[in-house]
């Protein structure tokens, strides 16, 4: 009678521990859980390479309508995915508890987000874009188009299907195989603030590129958006390590420009496949943390020669520094190496800055003198590579002056001091003599 | 011409301090002297501070003193023992050498606990 009830029991434990592994912690920062968001059922079957790239990196895909009024992201203040795919340009509210806040309120608390918008797309994705630093064309018929970065088709004559490749140069969020074919893109522009630094370009725009209606004649003012000013597709890193991709083509993801060929107007170079799949796969790879995704540990100090961190230092002590900084491929934590990570001693500017050196392993160290100044310092790493999530340390330490018995018995310089005031005791002595004796 | 006479003035106003000078009794031209050894180990002291910087500061301050002290206490060892000086006209010259002797001990004492 007992048994079949334990054992009952123990299998509703054991359900319970997939739950408890699948989840977003910062030992795994690899996201697991997406929520996909369509317009139109039928884009399952029409991007399902790109959904079956993702599930084959072991992402748990969750499909659901835009105006689904089951979406919800949030539920007892606990999130339920670490990502969210918005595929849905065209729809104006999202159905259940979802809105811009709550995007944004989604990102905020750390999490990533690949937004697609398109010729129609509504004033959702606009503002949603707009609040991650992108703003599309304000003219809601324009698309971008080029007279000679297009790609060579029988079927489209407008130019509006470019073909860019003008990639951001960077290994970690592109990989190390280098993109050979153009992207095929076919959809709106955006710009980006230039005073914003954590939105990159990740594919931009040729310099003869420009946003307009297709199907209206030219107007007489000059396109608000054109030339390398547009970016197609574009890459933000928060401050809290979140990564959101913005892109102005939800064609691109599609299995059609994916398996077509691609040619450049005016090169002569035609390739079999083109560069979406490419692209995309390893720019996903980027946005869901598994690759250039940091974490520093161990940071520690202490006096050449001891072993234990004091808690104060004095000036022109001897001291060593270490750090330890490992990055996430995807499946486990492994040393980072790299030739320019600096350490700064700093009191309301920094006294000392070092480069720091690898042992290979994840290991950075350095050496180096405290300043002739007391008061209370930070060792500061600031870390911000292309790519990175960045690096943010400081340890405050106190510093202080010599002590009274730790200066030099008889000080150099004072010697002068010394013999005057022994000399005016001699002449004290030699001045009573005379002066007593004189008759 | 009134150039001529200025500078003759100033000849005959040193020669006259000159001559009153070398009036003064000799224990007093002994107490002058030492003064001006104290003074200007003083002076030369203070060159030195200005060339190297005040470092220990404290040093710099004990050795001046210490001139600056014993320059004071001779001076007034001389008021006190000037036969001239009305004021101290019943103040015993040995008495007034003695408190010389005190303050000086007094003032070594300190300076060298201050020279660090």
């Amino acid at each position: 009678m007992a048994a079949p009830k334990f054992a009952f029991l123990l299998l509703n434990l054991i359900s319970i521990l997939p739950l408890l592994v699948s989840s977003f912690s910062v030992d795994r920062p690899t996201d697991r859980r997406i929520l996909v968001l369509l317009d139109d059922l039928s884009l399952k079957s029409s991007h399902s390479l790109f959904f079956s790239s993702l599930k084959s990196r072991g992402f748990d895909l969750d499909f659901k309508l835009a105006d689904d009024p089951a979406i919800a992201v949030k539920r007892y203040g606990q999130y339920m995915y670490d990502g969210l795919i918005l595929l849905s340009p065209s729809t104006e509210r999202f159905g259940g508890s979802l809105d811009v806040e709550g995007v944004l309120d989604f990102v905020d608390s750390g999490h990533d987000l690949i937004v697609a918008a398109d010729a129609n797309a509504s004033d959702l994705i606009r503002n949603i874009a707009a609040e991650c630093g992108v703003d599309f064309d304000e003219d809601p018929s324009a698309v971008v188009v080029d007279h000679s970065s297009y790609a060579v088709s029988e079927t489209e004559g407008d130019h509006t299907l470019i073909a860019a490749d003008d990639f951001i140069q960077s290994d970690v969020i592109l990989g190390n195989k280098k993109i050979e074919a153009p992207v095929l893109f076919k959809g709106i522009g955006h710009s980006l603030n230039p005073a914003n630094s954590m939105v990159l370009k990740a594919l931009s725009a040729s310099p003869s590129s420009y946003s307009t209606n297709p199907s209206s004649k030219l107007s007489s003012q000059p396109p608000s958006l054109y030339g390398t000013a547009i970016s197609l597709v574009s890459v933000v890193q928060a401050r809290n390590a979140a990564r959101i991709m913005i892109s102005g083509s939800l064609d691109m993801f599609s299995n059609r420009l994916f398996r077509a060929g691609v040619q450049k107007s005016g090169s002569l170079n035609k390739y079999e496949k083109s560069g979406n799949e490419q692209f995309i796969t390893e720019l996903s790879k980027w946005i869901f943390h598994e690759r250039g995704h940091l974490k520093a540990v161990n940071l520690r100090h202490n006096k050449v020669g001891e072993s234990e961190e004091p808690s104060m230092y004095r000036i022109n002590d001897d001291l060593e520094f270490s750090v330890e900084i490992f990055e996430w491929s995807g499946s486990s934590w492994v040393p980072h190496v790299s030739k320019d990570v600096q350490v700064q001693f700093y009191m309301m500017s920094p006294y000392v800055l070092k480069t720091l050196s690898t042992n290979g392993k994840g290991l950075y160290h350095t050496s180096f003198k405290v300043p002739d100044v007391y008061g209370v310092f930070q060792f500061k790493v600031e870390y911000q590579k292309l790519g990175y999530t960045s690096l943010s340390l400081s340890k405050q330490i106190p510093v202080r002056p010599f002590k009274h018995n730790e200066y030099e018995r008889f000080i150099t310089t004072a010697f002068p001091y010394y013999g005057a005031s022994f000399s005016m005791m001699a002449g004290f002595f030699i001045f009573s003599g005379v002066y007593l004796y004189n008759k | 011409m009134g150039r001529s006479a200025a500078t003759k003035d100033a000849h005959a106003l040193f020669h006259s301090l000159r001559s009153a000078y070398a009036a003064t009794p000799n224990n007093l031209k002994i107490i002058d002297l030492y003064i001006l050894f104290a003074v200007a180990t003083a002076v030369i002291q203070v060159a030195y501070m200005a060339i190297v910087g005040s470092f220990p500061f404290n040093s710099f301050l004990s050795g001046v003193l210490s001139c600056v002290g014993t320059a004071v206490l001779a001076v007034s060892l001389r008021i006190q023992v000037n036969k001239d000086n009305k004021e101290f006209k019943d103040l015993p010259p040995e008495r007034a050498f003695a408190d010389f002797v005190l303050c000086n001990l007094v003032l070594h004492l300190v300076i060298i606990n201050f020279l660090g």
